[in-house]
């Protein structure tokens, strides 16, 4: 039954493109301030719904409202522009299946030929459809249209009526009272969607009437509620807002002048009513022009499940900031131990050009030297002779490796890269490790090698003045080919001291540089597979409770925790770090702080070691400040979510994962700031053994009750 | 002007023949200071004689054997060899720097627990651990490398007593070509105890069996003994993946790498043919990767390298008390470092060089400590300019063994110092004073008067 009031209420909210309950709820109730419409569309949603259920469709693209928001505007376009008779209300239910069909269809005909939605077209086809077949009747009569002007509120202003009223129209309500309400209900759903809403219509009512002497009313209010639904779309909710929304939104919106136009005359003969229709032409349009670019980085497309264009936007930055160089290939560094990168992409000596993606590494001692003795032979050298190790899995596709190493100080150009090896790690991507020790190459052409197999020793071959490994990602097999800029899956980095790490990216030139070393313990706790479960005992601020989690994949072959309230954690693991990608659900859970906690985890134990990593402010910022500061986002982000996390070891073999949140705000909102902080421990086992956070509102703190729990108390006792 | 320097006579025999193709034995140049303090100063504050260690020098050679494996393995822990140097003050800078403690008794090992060493990060070696011991070192979660077969049952028997799980791995033995065997320490592979052991420990629920261990020597001349430890010790943890489904923690190759120090009997400078500890890590480090595993997945290598990390971070500063010359017309130097403080003097030739600026001149001579007791030897032989009563030598090469192994006989021990790595000196021993020695001394009432006519 849940799920049947469910798919009803997201079938509403999905008209305003939005993705919440209550908003379909606060919607249904408004369309009943003209009951006779509001009561049309409902009975298209339940015949729909029910139909949709009835012959087996996709359960959760039910739930989401995907068949029913058609049914509702076809049921109330008719009530809107017909006196109900019991003829006619034969006529439309025949017409909610109808509508039910063609959405059904349309909607696969879009995803499959143009990776488009479907959007309102559905109920523009079978309205024409409707009104072109009842023409043939003289029983059915159209309502006086000028009740519109009618069901103002009158201590308003004109154009605010007219304003409310192509917001109203959006769910074919004839009423400012109705346009009132909704624009309410947005305004709590999206600040960015409500200025959307004022943006879109004072743009065109500005346009209209720079270009036209006299403007109807009913053009401003066709063309606005056009403009609104297309501010809708293309603001934020099925593309990601950035800078060049606001330039995109006035162009469109002059497009939806220019359709709305067309449209008119061209439906006039026909006498059928323009409505949406210039709406999904221009959106549509739009989307589908975009996807043809040959980079996404601005005016993305959105790719994930929407949510308010807030959500959408918090959800997309974040994972940009996060993972944009995450490509599916973990390259690591190709040896052991600490190096440094003596040379940089752009370097001053020879990374230049069409080399300039490329790395030299060195060993530096603890006198900053990268040699002992004089430095005039390389055995003085660290890096000299230490092994060079495969970056990736591949088969070894170029090897030489019978140049002598150089005296140094000396170069040798005729074979400028020396003893090389070029690997060919698949997915059109290699490697070169140049200037290697002669004939200390331990693979042949052909060799299938795996990542850390060790394959040679630094050398002094080539154009290499003095002991250093050359490394360079490539896109074809030949030995000294152009570079390819592609990034290291993780690394530790080191500056005064201090460890960071990085992912997805590019040691810098100057930097101290080192694999993950992995910790047996923290690697196990971290190691979640499907079908694991775990139980927890709770508290939070004196509530006591239990939470039951367990680890699920879906289609897509994305890994979740799920706890029993249905809330999910998105979570990726690599060789060497765990990343929790994206929360959904509630924020009162164990779930919810442990995802505060291990927003991202190296499997690695390092003392000094401190990472940061950032939070979609929509899952941690819970503030009336974040609110306000929604109003400006189409400009740029005020408020910010950064945890600093540490490991440290306690007694036992156990360790601590302690994170420091900080939300904070900048310019007009940097009086905002909350803090907390909390920490996961893990045992000797490898288990997570308790969760706890805390900040001026929240203390919280959960343990594991496994089996594990049983022997802990053996030994208490 | 500065007075010039009063050189005695000196008597050199007049060679002719070949020209030796090594050129003269020189005397060291002078070390006039230790770590930029004039060891004049050090000694008119501390007292002569006196040990001194270097903060930096100690740190840096960390490092650089720390770099030196870590840049050929993925996984590398060093453990301090406690016995080899541990006072305090030594032990905490290893501690800084990383290091594990490698204890061989109760006593180094209830000092590294005093230091604040976690047990988990102490290993317990050595044949003799009394049950004691042992209990506490299960409590404290130590990993315990199992000498014997007794020491094993040992553990069995208090495991099961307190119901505790306990890291274990078991000390090896093989002939890898040198002499002499190590066969009396742990359990003999070529024998078969080994794999006797491990399968006992194996079927063990409350031994966990964590890692192998050996230590095949000490002041090991050549890589390829340790080559061929660490063959026989992966082969024995492909033995327990394949038969027991183990997966070790670790493999600990021990210590036994060679300083800087020159043996007796050794003609050339150790300097000359020693490997360089790049040589040693490779052959250790090598077979290791024939345990086919993924880097992830190896098992951590330990190293409780001891002499290598310290011995030339020690100094013996000391003062010349007088010259005499033998029957045989060889000058001697004594000085007030005896071989009570230097134990390691038995089986080196340490290098000893002036303290001071002196002449030119050199010659072949004996240095004595000042024990009133014949094996009170140094040097039998050592080339040194000629030197006068309050001249000063340093002694190199003296951070191993020397305050672990020294002893209160006939003096007192002097104080220990360390220069620390912003140039001031910390004393991290003190000398000790006559109420050191007699206040644990008992003597019964009755002897407690005499009078003397």
């Amino acid at each position: 039954m849940s799920f049947y009031l469910d798919s009803i209420f997201y079938s509403y909210a999905q008209i305003f493109f939005s993705n919440r309950r209550w908003f379909g709820v606060a919607a249904l109730l408004i369309t009943m301030i003209d009951p006779q419409i509001g009561l049309l569309g409902l009975m298209g949603v339940i015949i729909a719904n029910g139909l949709a259920i009835f012959l087996n469709f996709d359960k959760e693209k039910i739930q989401k409202g995907f068949y029913g928001f058609n049914p509702i505007l076809i049921a109330a376009a008719i009530g809107f522009f017909f006196e109900l008779t019991p003829f006619l209300f034969g006529i439309i239910i025949v017409f909610i299946l109808l509508t039910f069909f063609i959405s059904a269809a349309l909607e696969h005909l879009m995803a499959n030929v143009f990776n488009l939605p479907g959007l309102s077209l559905p109920f523009i086809l079978s309205l024409y459809v409707f009104l072109i077949f009842i023409s043939s009747f003289g029983t059915v009569y159209y309502k006086d249209i000028t009740f519109l002007s009618n069901s103002t509120i009158v201590f308003l202003p004109e154009y605010i009526n007219i304003f409310l009223k192509s917001f109203a129209l959006i769910l074919l309500q004839p009423s400012s009272i109705a346009g009132l309400a909704f624009l309410i209900i947005v305004l709590f759903f999206s600040r960015v969607m409500f200025i959307n809403t004022i943006f879109a219509f004072a743009v065109n009512f500005i346009i209209l009437h720079l270009l036209f002497q006299n403007v109807s009313e009913s053009l401003i209010i066709l063309t606005s509620f056009n403009a609104i639904l297309t501010a809708f779309a293309l603001g934020g909710s099925m593309i990601i807002i950035s800078k060049k929304t606001i330039p995109l939104l006035f162009i469109t919106l002059l497009f939806i002048i220019i359709f709305t136009v067309f449209f008119e005359n061209l439906l006039d003969e026909k006498m059928l009513p323009v409505l949406v229709l210039p709406f999904n032409f221009v959106v549509l349009s739009t989307i589908y022009s975009l996807k043809f670019r040959q980079e996404n980085t601005d005016l993305t497309l959105l790719y994930f499940n929407p949510g308010s264009p807030e959500e959408n936007y918090y959800y997309h930055q974040n994972r940009i900031t996060r993972f944009e160089g995450f490509k599916y290939l973990f390259p690591e560094l190709p040896f052991w131990g600490e190096w440094k990168v003596s040379q940089g992409f752009n370097g001053k000596h020879t990374h230049k050009n069409d080399w300039k993606y490329a790395w030299d590494f060195i060993i530096e001692g603890d006198n900053k030297k990268e040699f002992e003795n004089d430095g005039n032979v390389c055995e003085d050298y660290f890096c000299f002779d230490t092994p060079v190790i495969a970056p990736l899995d591949g088969t070894v596709v170029k090897v030489i490796d019978n140049i002598d190493d150089n005296k140094i100080g000396e170069v040798n150009i005729k074979q400028n890269w020396g003893n090389t090896i070029v690997i060919d790690h698949g997915e059109r991507l290699f490697s070169a490790l140049s200037h290697l020790k002669k004939k200390s190459i331990t693979v042949s052409e052909g060799d299938k090698i795996k990542k850390s197999d060790i394959i040679a020793k630094c050398g002094n071959s080539g154009r290499s003045p003095y002991p250093h490994l050359h490394f360079q990602f490539q896109l074809t097999d030949k030995i000294g080919d152009k570079t390819y800029k592609f990034p290291f899956s993780h690394f530790v980095y080191r500056s005064n001291g201090d460890l960071g790490m990085r992912s997805f990216t590019f040691p810098e030139e100057g930097t101290y540089v080192r694999n993950i070393e992995t910790h047996k313990v923290i690697r196990k706790a971290f190691d979640f597979k499907l079908g694991d479960e775990y139980i927890f005992n709770y508290s939070l601020n004196g509530k006591s409770g239990k939470e039951h989690w367990e680890v699920k994949v879906d289609i897509l072959n994305n890994m979740y925790i799920e706890n029993d309230n249905g809330s999910r954690l998105y979570i990726y693991l690599s060789d060497k770090v765990f990343y929790s990608t994206n929360y959904i659900g509630k924020r009162d859970s164990v779930l919810y702080f442990f995802y505060l906690n291990v927003i991202s985890v190296p499997f690695g134990y390092y003392e000094k070691l401190n990472w940061y990593d950032k939070y979609p402010i929509s899952i941690t910022v819970k503030s009336f400040v974040r609110y306000l500061s929604e109003f400006i986002l189409l400009f740029s982000q005020q408020i910010s979510s950064q945890a600093e996390l540490n490991w440290v070891e306690l007694e036992d073999q156990k360790f601590k994962l302690v994170y420091d949140l900080e939300n904070k705000g900048r310019g007009l909102f940097s009086f905002f700031k909350e803090k907390s902080n909390g920490e996961l421990v893990i045992s000797s086992e490898g288990e997570l053994s308790s969760i706890e956070t805390k900040n001026e509102k929240i203390k919280f703190k959960a343990e594991l009750i496994n089996n594990e729990n049983e022997e802990d108390n053996e030994q208490t006792k | 002007m500065s007075k010039k320097y009063y050189e005695r006579p000196v008597i050199i025999k007049q060679h002719s023949g070949m020209m030796n193709k090594f050129g003269s034995s020189p005397s060291l140049p002078p070390i006039t200071e230790v770590e930029g303090i004039p060891v004049k100063e050090l000694t008119e504050k501390y007292g002569s004689p006196l040990f001194t260690f270097s903060e930096r020098k100690i740190r840096d050679n960390q490092r650089k054997m720390l770099r030196i494996f870590k840049t050929r393995y993925p996984k590398v822990q060093f453990a301090w060899s406690y016995k080899t140097n541990y006072l305090g003050a030594i032990c905490s800078v290893f501690h800084q720097e990383g290091s594990w403690a490698e204890v061989v008794s109760e006593f180094e090992y209830d000092k590294a627990k005093g230091l604040g060493v976690d047990g988990q990060h102490i290993i317990f070696n050595g044949p003799d651990k009394t049950e004691e011991a042992l209990e506490k070192a299960v409590k404290d979660k130590a990993k315990i490398h199992i000498d014997h077969f007794d020491e094993l049952y040992s553990l069995m028997e208090i495991t099961e007593r307190l119901n505790l799980k306990a890291d274990v791995a078991i000390r090896v033995n093989m002939d890898t070509g040198i002499y002499p065997k190590w066969d009396r320490f742990g359990f003999n592979y070529e024998n078969g105890e080994a794999a006797q052991a491990l399968k006992r420990i194996a079927m063990n629920d409350n031994l966990n069996l964590i890692g192998l261990h050996t230590h095949i020597g000490t002041y090991i001349m050549s890589a390829e003994p340790y080559r061929q430890a660490v063959i026989v010790l992966v082969e024995l943890a492909n033995m327990l993946s394949k038969q027991y489904d183990i997966a070790l923690d670790y493999i600990d190759v021990g210590g036994g790498l060679p300083s800087n120090n020159t043996l007796k009997g050794q003609y050339l400078d150790a300097e000359q043919i020693l490997p360089t500890y790049e040589q040693y890590a490779d052959a250790i480090t090598a077979p290791l990767f024939d345990l086919n595993l993924k880097p992830d997945e190896l098992p951590t290598l330990i190293l409780e390298s001891g002499r290598a990390l310290i011995d030339d971070a020690g100094y013996l500063l000391s003062t010349v008390i007088g010259n005499k010359r033998l029957s045989n017309g060889k000058r001697t130097i004594i000085i007030d470092a005896g071989v009570n403080y230097l134990f390691t003097s038995h089986w080196f030739n340490h290098k000893i060089a002036p303290a001071q600026h002196s002449g030119s001149f050199t010659e072949n001579s004996a240095v004595y400590g000042p024990l009133c007791m014949n094996i009170d030897v140094l040097r039998e032989d050592i080339v040194l300019p000629t030197m006068r009563k309050g001249d000063q030598v340093v002694i190199l090469y003296v951070g191993a063994y020397s305050v672990t192994q020294w002893m209160q006989f006939i003096t007192l021990r002097p104080n220990v110092v360390m220069i620390m790595e912003d140039g001031s000196v910390e004393v991290i021993r003190e000398s000790e004073k006559l109420e050191n020695i007699t206040s644990s001394e008992k003597v019964p009432e009755k002897l407690n008067s005499f009078s003397l006519k």
